[in-house]
């Protein structure tokens, strides 16, 4: 919940910039199939296929390409290891924004990631590790993340170089709000080798309905 | 003259047994020893064959077995190597850099993880895990090609010098292994020292989607037995070890470059090398692996073998001497059991038919001396003529007795054996001319009339005084049982490549019953009751017919007519017709 409450925030803080003049995006990304099979292990929410890394069951996140001020203050967010999963499982934020790793299971984790956005390893730490370990992830992409001990543990972080982004529902319906006005890209991250995009224009106090096929 | 100076005594003849019954003793004795003999070699060389087959048989299972027990060793081994590297390739950081985007990563990850695995440098200091650890290692992509140290610096610098890049090439799969495959690997390593390296390699999946994603060589110091064989590695056309010396080498680089496929590389051989057997056995190690197929070559030296059957065919030859001997000697003993009714009989017939002679020959002489007597007795002029009349009539029977005692004397003779044909052409129409006039020269009390029919010049091959002798008595036996002016036919044939000598008369028939006994000595029939004879004339007939190779039988003998043909064997092509 408490990355919701993050994200929250972001959101929150990109709508009262900008004050009263903020255009909205609504719409919906078509969703590839959830995969029943061949997935070995239900509890895996980031799966491999054929080398693309998607969740399932899949979701998306939409984003607004653009120049937009870095944040003064780094963004803060979590991701935590619970049930030996990464909760969330998929987990987007803005450059220069510090994850923190709560382990709140029994058992020992060692997050670590070979993504060429950011390589990092926490090492072995218990869910006592006062504070948390984090990483500052300040370059975009995607980054996977895995756990040494157990192998089959893998959440995807994408970082994006946007404040404005949102995870689908699972029907892939979206609402991005409090969005400046202009001319940008909007972009949906599928999978790891699929990204759509469509210009956009966005005018303020308007609601923009933008459907990705 | 002292007879008795000339005869044996029985007891004589017991003691000294005749030399032809010693010649039955001695080749009865002879073939039972060649019988002995000869079913005791064949039993000691089916027997000693057998054994060495069977020894041969039970040293070769003993050899298998122990092969066995030390592949299920190496069974064992690969697949503790096998978990282990199932554990390897399952590591996190090994998929994430292949994975991720990361093959940077790929090796210094793998340093950190085979960690435990690998062999140091210095495998003296614990041979003991020489075994189960790795000399080097690579990972192969998803196509199987060797993904390379790139750079080979660092932790990873290490790796990259335990291979030199011809040994990696011996990694590259066609394709990334879907199971584990064995393979051997040409090797040379300064720090190992080993002319071969196992190779077991083992595919990386995904975690999620089972794929295959790349594989891990690890290469290991081939698994090496000990005891009493020696073994090498048959990769690639050649022969690798260190344990078989360069004559034992050769010749099992012979045996394996001459197999042409695994079942026949598989069947055990035998090899001699200076003069030492050897007992090769191969097996593929690596059956259906992408990497070149490899066999292990074990040689077993046969000394042992050979020795324990040297042992045990001296052992065989010493039983089958034992064997030999009892058996002489039991047919030795049994040769005389045997020999002894045959000796006895032999001994009893010589002794009767001596008896014969002897009695034959001392019942001549008081004859001889009785008529001699009784003519004496005849030129005295005081005999009345009825004195005159008696002493004839005594002197006739002494012709009688005188007849009866040659017939004898010839049946003894015969009997014994000892009468030796002196065969000749005898000419038979003559012999029958000569017969038939002295019978008609005889004084006729009975007119009988004499008919003959004979082809002129018939030769028989014979004796002509025993020939004669048969004749004789047939027409004396015929003349003897005829009825007063009765008829005598005496003819002759030639059938069948033998001269048929008929003898027929008129007379009174002989019985069914009277004709089974004719032929046997001292046999008379009823009919001759009144006839002078003692039943020895048709037995002597018959006797001295058969020395002849020929017979003397009753052909007919019917109402008023009694028939005998004789059989004689004709002179040959070249007699006279």
């Amino acid at each position: 919940m408490g990355s919701v409450r993050t994200l929250l925030a972001v959101v929150a803080a990109a709508w009262i910039l900008p004050a009263l003049t903020a255009a909205t995006i609504e719409g919906r990304v078509t969703l590839p199939k959830a995969r029943a099979t061949p997935v070995v292990n239900q509890r895996y929410y980031v799966v491999a296929n054929a080398g693309v890394l998607s969740t399932n069951p899949p979701l998306a996140v939409v984003y607004l390409e653009g120049r937009f001020p870095r944040p003064v203050t780094p963004p803060v967010a979590e991701m935590t290891q619970k049930d030996l999963t990464f909760l969330p499982s998929l987990l987007p934020v803005q450059v220069n924004t510090r994850v923190s790793f709560p382990n709140l299971d029994d058992t020992y984790h060692n997050i670590f990631s070979f993504s060429p956005p950011k390589r990092f390893d926490l090492g072995r730490y218990l869910a006592d590790e006062r504070p948390a370990p984090s990483v500052l992830f300040d370059t975009p992409g995607l980054v996977t993340l895995r756990c040494d001990i157990h192998e089959h543990m893998r959440a995807l972080i994408l970082v994006l170089d946007t404040p404005h982004f949102v995870i689908t529902a699972p029907d892939g319906a979206f609402r991005l709000p409090a969005v400046p006005a202009g001319r940008f890209v909007l972009k949906a991250w599928i999978d790891s080798k699929t990204t759509r995009e469509t210009p956009v224009e966005l005018k303020d106090d308007a609601t923009l309905r933008v459907d990705f096929p | 003259m002292n007879t008795l100076a000339v005869t044996r005594s029985p007891a004589d003849i017991r003691s000294a047994p005749p030399a032809r019954v010693a010649g039955f003793r001695t080749k009865v004795l002879l073939a039972m020893m060649l019988v002995v003999s000869a079913v005791t070699g064949l039993a000691l060389y089916f027997a000693q064959r057998n054994l060495a087959e069977s020894v041969q048989r039970d040293l070769e299972r003993e050899f298998l077995s122990e092969l066995e027990a030390l592949h299920q060793v190496r069974a064992i081994r690969q697949s503790a190597l096998n978990e282990r590297g199932g554990a390897l390739v399952r590591k996190s950081r090994i998929h994430a850099a292949l994975e991720d985007d990361a093959q940077d990563r790929l090796y210094p990850s793998a340093v950190d993880e085979l960690r435990d695995i690998m062999q140091r440098r210095d495998p003296a200091a614990d041979p003991a895990a020489d075994a189960l650890h790795a000399r080097f290692f690579r990972f192969l992509d998803r196509k199987g090609a060797v993904i390379p140290l790139d750079p080979p610096e660092g932790r990873v610098a290490e790796v990259a010098t335990r291979l030199t890049p011809a040994e990696v090439q011996q990694l590259v799969l066609p394709s990334a292994p879907e199971s584990q495959q064995i393979g051997f690997l040409e090797y040379s390593s300064p720090a190992f020292g080993s002319a071969l390296a196992e190779v077991i390699a083992m595919p990386i999946r995904s975690t999620e989607s089972g794929e295959v994603m790349g594989g891990l060589a690890l290469g290991f110091k081939p698994f090496e037995f000990g005891g009493r064989r020696h073994s090498g590695i048959w990769l690639n056309g050649r022969l690798h070890s260190t344990s078989l010396t360069a004559g034992v080498a050769r010749a099992v680089e012979g045996v394996m470059s001459a197999a042409w496929n695994a079942t026949q590389a598989e069947v055990p051989q035998r090899i001699e090398v200076g003069g030492v057997s050897f007992l090769m056995f191969a097996r593929q190690l690596n059956p259906g692996s992408q990497f070149p197929l490899a066999y292990e070559v074990c040689v077993f030296p046969l000394n042992d073998l050979i020795a324990r059957q040297r042992q045990l065919r001296w052992q065989v030859v010493g039983a089958g001497a034992f064997l030999l001997l009892v058996g002489l000697a039991a047919s030795h003993f049994a040769s005389v059991r045997l020999s002894a009714p045959v000796e006895k009989l032999a001994i009893d017939s010589e002794r009767s038919a001596r008896f014969s002679a002897d009695a034959s020959h001392q019942l001549k002489t008081p004859v001889t001396v009785l008529r001699a007597g009784l003519e004496e007795l005849l030129t005295r002029d005081h005999l009345t003529p009825e004195e005159c009349d008696q002493v004839s009539a005594l002197i006739h029977q002494t012709y009688r007795l005188s007849s009866l005692i040659e017939d004898l004397l010839l049946l003894s003779r015969m009997d014994a054996g000892r009468l030796k044909l002196d065969a000749a052409p005898v000419n038979l129409t003559q012999l029958i001319e000569a017969s038939v006039d002295d019978l008609s020269a005889m004084p006729d009390e009975l007119h009988l009339q004499v008919e003959t029919g004979f082809p002129a010049g018939l030769s028989i091959l014979g004796e002509k005084r025993y020939t004669a002798m048969i004749l004789q008595n047939l027409l004396e036996n015929a003349r003897k049982y005829n009825r007063r002016g009765g008829r005598i036919r005496v003819t002759a044939r030639r059938e069948g490549g033998k001269a048929l000598l008929s003898v027929g008369n008129t007379g009174r028939p002989i019985g069914p019953a009277a004709q089974a006994h004719i032929f046997e000595r001292f046999h008379r029939g009823a009919i001759g009751e009144n006839v002078p004879g003692y039943g020895l004339g048709l037995n002597l007939a018959r006797e001295l017919a058969r020395l002849h190779q020929g017979d003397l039988r009753l052909v007919v003998s019917a109402e008023d007519w009694t028939e005998f043909e004789v059989s004689f064997p004709l002179a040959g092509e070249g007699a006279p017709a």
